[in-house]
């Protein structure tokens, strides 16, 4: 055993690249490559878009882009190097900033144009910024952080300690007060309060997300999978109400969902974007029209460097871009996966999983909501879509995952 | 423990794993397969559409030329002129455009007005076919007038020109307002006519801003091919014009004529009068059809009439109706008898004037007779029951074999739309079904019914020593560098019969117009041969057609003439009354343009006219004397001592003691003299009124004998003309031209 760890010990001497342990060549490989392309067809995606509506200068938005792309692998490289065990300091006050800037953010009045949103905060000099992006690091740390702490009891039947619960458990009678129930509660109270707030901005996508990434969570922390099949129940439940009843949504909401189910509903209106994504992929086939060709970006699919990147991308790149593009963020969530597992605790597993589980339900979200399998909400493509802050925040993100990685026991490349 | 927790911590991420790829990404790839792949072409051509602007670039269509390649029909770039009204916002510029274009376009201001507040829409079309100029004036407009640019358009646009109107309009036919061919040439012919649009493809951006021109593909239009046609503009113009007046003059509801080249088959002239012009096709030109339309109660029956009218009026009747040929057809029947040798032009035959077959009695159009005459002579008299007797002497087989050799039995295959189409035992009868009536009335032209172009190629045949051969209207076809892409080869069908069987009937057709029914086709120095045909009109048989078909020169023909008058209201029907005239202004014409010497006989040349000499310059006195002395009237008007004018002037054709007026003065040029009336007169009686007032005439038609008459002048009664100025009479028999 001790030689066993020796030689290991020895192995990840020999490849320690920065401090103590290496970090996970493979997984910063398919970072840059999502980086490299995202950047690529960002640059691509926003050249006409910028051209019409930034004076000529066509790179207006590639320049940001790169600026804050560059920026975020140093800040990833930086992060990667502390010990993840120094994040869960910050587990609490992330949550609490959190949920700060979400009340914040409902006073903030919302940029001309998207009068009825409550989403984009702005810090002078870094532009605006989302505090629902915060939100989702929030709740994965403090997830993490809290769920490790009691991750044997919430996988026991122990019962709690706390003040009030004492009282009935040591009372003989059928009510028994589990620790696991507490942070059960505890945990869904937090996750809907944030997923609350967010909805309050009128943000679907962003709520849905948090959500499923709470849920996901959970069930990784090993809660009783009887709860699951509720709450799986619940969500099949919810979709159907929409689909049924569209008006409990908020009023922006309701034509997205009516333009999803009738595909000839308002095709200069609720439909124009959809329809143009779906004219950009059809023009693309399977080999694509080209790096740079698309015609669909010249104007046709509206901001197509944000939410509908990937369309662009399809239309570029073909069928078998895209699908390689998919291959990357399935791969991604695999090795944030594989780190997680072995990782040297539980709090570094449920980090790294957390953290690529949000890219690939963002990711997928995005592609549904590009490909018209799923009713348009105002999600952006991780690594694709324009936006400074929320790439600073994402690399950020792969810097904590590396950082696990540099405690985990795998073979690193 | 440890290991139970690492082994469920697996288990769970296994699943949440399995559920972010199926239900995730899953969903993301089926939606790509859909979107990218099964759907892919429609989406892709969803994506053209909006993304391509497609602009046509207008092939032109080929020309129509004459043989000589004079211009029958040419394509020219007009331009469309159009508004976009959605991008008028106030009255005042709505007002603005209207008034401009209305002035501009010639255009009712309301209209345009009105057109300019269909504001949801944003291509209206204000005027089509505008001509160069008018295009000018618009681009003009639309620089000075602010916001015209946003508002008015022009786009590309093509025109048909027929610059001759009428000519051969039957023939011609016209294009659409699509450019497409509708009728005639134009129609049969379209695909050679013709051209590929080109296109120019170009991408545009949502704000409809061209994208940069890598994304530009442009396809060259190829121009359409073009047309040489066999007629001549020359010969088609004498045919039109003369068929024209006979129209008028007889009270016909339409003429028909076709003159052919006897040797190749080709059309050097076809004509359906009255027709109508190629450039408004949908006008109706013939007014009393018009008076009789505006006569009719609803407008339901106005309308259907109008519409049959323009049918009718497209009709090339010469090719696409059919007609009882009459008497004409006993050429035919001779040319069998004498092939067959059951007759010869000189076995005399005794007409009693009539033939009795089974319990039919036919007659003669001569009801007493004709008395004993050869065979020559009875078809000089047109005389039905010899031509009974020669159809029975070859029984009914054989006679068929004749009728379906010279062409009746099948489409002549000119390259014409809409041939009359013969169907056996419905407009003829076969052989076997020729019973001895049937082949009594078929002999001399009657029970059955063909096209006239079918009666000129059979009647050609005879013209060309017994050969058949193919009508056709199209010579060649060129490509836009005219190099040509196709040529018409004369097709021989076949010998019909012998060449002296041929030069026989030819010397039969030629005494009938030199003494017989068809003597009103007599041209002087030419020898024509011909027949005239008279047939009831079925089904009601109280109209007929008077026609006549012949050729010329008799001992070297050039070409064949068919002349059909349908339905003449005015006295005689006959057709050596009503066609047989016309034959001969269209064979003397058409001999005269063709070079083709003038060969007179001595009774001829006596009453030649002579041309005038030149005597400008010339000492009056001794002009005067000079003149005189070859036998014309002169006047002088001045007093002057030299010749300064004269009238008519040198080289013009006038008769032998025709007026030659001399000016010696130059204030005296203007003497003038009324036209006389030379209607109802013998040539020597025109031609002393005419003289005793001044003026010339001109003599045309059959003059020779004491029995003709004139029944035309080319300038009418009362007309003001200059002393000495030429008046064309024209001259016909009226007597022994019954068929």
């Amino acid at each position: 055993m001790a030689k066993n760890g020796q030689t290991i010990k020895r192995k990840r001497r020999r490849n320690v690249l920065f401090g103590e342990g290496g970090i996970d060549v493979f997984f910063l490989m398919i970072v840059l490559i999502l980086l490299t392309v995202g950047l690529i067809m960002l640059f691509s995606s926003s050249y006409t878009y910028c051209y019409y509506n930034f004076n000529g200068n066509s790179l207006f938005y590639f320049k940001r882009q790169l600026f804050f792309a560059v920026l975020g692998v140093v800040a990833m490289f930086v992060v990667s190097k502390i010990n993840y065990q120094y994040f869960k300091v910050a587990a609490i006050p992330v949550l609490a900033l959190s949920f700060v800037l979400l009340v914040l953010v409902l006073f903030v009045s919302p940029p001309p144009g998207f009068e009825q949103f409550h989403r984009w905060i702005t810090v002078p000099g870094l532009g605006t910024f989302q505090p629902s992006e915060i939100s989702k690091l929030a709740v994965i740390l403090f997830l993490a952080w809290d769920i490790d702490k009691n991750y044997r009891a919430i996988n026991t039947n122990e019962l709690s300690n706390a003040a009030f619960a004492e009282g009935f458990n040591r009372r003989p009678g059928r009510i028994k007060i589990y620790t696991k129930t507490l942070c059960l509660l505890e945990y869904a109270i937090i996750i809907l309060l944030t997923c609350a707030l967010i909805y309050k901005e009128n943000h679907v996508s962003g709520t849905l997300l948090v959500l499923a990434l709470g849920v996901m969570m959970l069930w990784l922390a090993g809660f009783n999978s009887k709860a699951f099949i509720v709450v799986a129940a619940l969500g099949v439940a919810a979709v159907l109400l929409v689909v049924v009843k569209p008006d409990i949504l908020p009023a922006h909401a309701q034509p997205r969902i009516a333009a999803w189910l009738d595909k000839d509903y308002d095709p200069l209106g609720a439909r124009w974007q959809t329809n143009n994504a779906l004219y950009a992929i059809g023009s693309g086939g399977f080999f694509g029209v080209g790096l740079g060709n698309s015609k669909q970006k010249q104007l046709y699919v509206s901001e197509p460097q944000n939410d509908f990147i990937f369309s662009i991308v399809c239309e570029e790149l073909g069928f078998i871009g895209a699908f390689l593009i998919i291959i990357c963020f399935i791969l991604l969530v695999w090795r944030g996966f594989v780190i997680g597992l072995h990782a040297k605790d539980k709090f570094g597993a449920l980090l790294s999983m957390g953290i690529v589980l949000q890219i690939g339900l963002q990711a997928a979200l995005n592609i549904g909501v590009v490909t018209d399998v799923l009713p348009n909400t105002g999600i952006s493509l991780p690594f694709f879509s324009y936006g400074g802050t929320s790439l600073l925040m994402l690399l950020g993100e792969m810097g904590m995952v590396l950082s696990v990685s540099r405690y985990s026991k795998i073979k690193k490349v | 423990m440890a290991n139970k927790s690492r082994k469920m911590l697996q288990n769970r991420a296994m699943v949440a794993m399995v559920l972010v790829c199926v239900f995730g990404f899953g969903l993301g790839i089926f939606g790509l397969v859909r979107a990218g792949l099964v759907k892919g072409e429609y989406y892709k051509q969803k994506a053209e559409s909006q993304q391509l602007s497609d602009t046509t670039v207008s092939a032109q269509r080929g020309t129509i030329y004459d043989r000589n390649m004079n211009v029958i029909a040419q394509s020219a770039d007009v331009w469309k002129v159009y508004i976009n009204p959605s991008k008028i916002t106030k009255d005042e510029v709505r007002q603005n455009v209207a008034k401009v274009l209305s002035e501009i376009l010639g255009l009712e201001y309301d209209s345009v007005y009105e057109k300019c507040g269909k504001s949801k829409y944003n291509y209206v079309l204000i005027k089509s076919q505008v001509e160069y100029d008018k295009k000018t004036e618009i681009t003009e407009a639309v620089k000075n007038n602010k916001g015209f640019s946003q508002i008015v358009g022009i786009e590309s646009d093509v025109k048909r020109y027929y610059p001759y109107s009428n000519f051969a309009s039957t023939v011609i036919g016209f294009t659409g307002t699509d450019d497409v061919g509708r009728s005639g040439l134009e129609y049969f012919y379209d695909d050679v006519l013709t051209g590929t649009p080109g296109r120019v493809v170009t991408a545009k951006n949502a704000r409809q801003i061209k994208m940069s021109s890598s994304y530009e593909s442009y396809y060259e239009a190829l121009q359409g091919g073009n047309l040489v046609l066999t007629i001549d503009q020359v010969i088609q113009y004498y045919l039109d014009s003369a068929l024209e007046h006979a129209v008028v003059d007889f009270n016909a509801t339409y003429g028909y004529g076709i003159v052919m080249d006897v040797e190749t088959g080709a059309i050097l002239a076809m004509s359906t009068k009255l027709d109508y012009d190629c450039n408004n096709p949908y006008t109706v030109a013939n007014q009393s059809v018009l008076d009789k339309i505006e006569e009719l109660e609803t407008d339901e029956e106005k309308n259907n009439a109008l519409i049959n009218a323009r049918y009718s009026q497209w009709r090339n009747r010469t090719v696409s109706d059919g007609y009882e040929p009459g008497s004409v057809f006993k050429c035919v029947t001779a040319a069998a008898g004498i092939e067959e040798g059951v007759v010869t032009p000189a076995e005399m035959f005794n007409c009693r004037g009539y033939y009795k077959v089974q319990d039919r009695m036919y007659h003669c159009s001569h009801r007493e007779g004709h008395g004993v005459e050869d065979f020559t002579t009875s078809l000089a008299n047109s005389c039905n029951p010899i031509y009974i007797e020669v159809a029975q002497r070859l029984g009914a087989k054989t006679f068929f074999k004749y009728f379906e050799a010279f062409g009746f039995t099948e489409k002549t295959g000119i390259d014409l739309p809409a041939e009359y189409s013969p169907t056996a035992n419905v407009t003829y009868y076969t052989g076997d079904r020729l019973g001895a009536v049937e082949l009594a009335s078929t002999s001399f032209g009657q029970s059955f019914q063909v096209s006239p172009i079918q009666v000129v190629t059979a009647i050609n045949a005879i013209a060309n020593g017994g050969k058949l051969v193919e009508p056709y209207i199209v010579a060649a076809s060129l490509d836009e560098n005219g190099n040509k892409t196709m040529e018409t080869q004369t097709t021989v069908k076949r010998q019909v019969v012998s060449e002296d069987t041929a030069k026989q009937v030819s010397y039969m057709m030629e005494e009938t117009v030199r003494r017989g029914t068809a003597k009103n086709a007599y041209v002087a120095g030419y020898r024509v041969a011909g027949k005239t045909g008279t047939s009831e009109k079925l089904p009601e048989r109280r109209y007929y057609i008077g026609s006549f078909c012949g050729f010329a020169p008799a001992n070297n023909p050039k070409i064949t003439v068919l002349i059909a008058i349908d339905e003449p209201k005015s006295g005689s029907y006959y057709g050596g009354t009503v066609a047989a005239p016309v034959g001969a202004e269209v064979i003397s014409q058409t001999m005269a343009y063709l070079n083709i010497e003038p060969q007179y006989t001595d009774s001829e040349l006596a009453n030649l006219d002579v041309t005038t000499p030149n005597v400008v310059g010339h000492a009056s006195s001794s002009a005067k004397a000079d003149l005189e002395a070859k036998g014309f009237t002169v006047r002088t008007v001045g007093s002057g001592s030299k010749v300064v004018s004269q009238n008519p002037a040198s080289g013009q054709v006038i008769p032998k003691n025709g007026v030659v007026v001399i000016y010696t003065d130059e204030k005296a040029k203007t003497t003038k003299v009324q036209v006389p009336n030379l209607l109802g007169m013998t040539v020597a009686e025109a031609n002393r009124v005419a003289i005793a007032n001044g003026i010339n005439i001109k003599i045309s038609g059959y003059t020779s004998g004491s029995t003709n008459n004139s029944y035309r002048q080319s300038i009418t009664e009362g007309t003001e003309v200059s002393a000495g100025s030429i008046v064309t009479v024209s001259f016909k028999s009226s007597v022994d031209v019954a068929d």
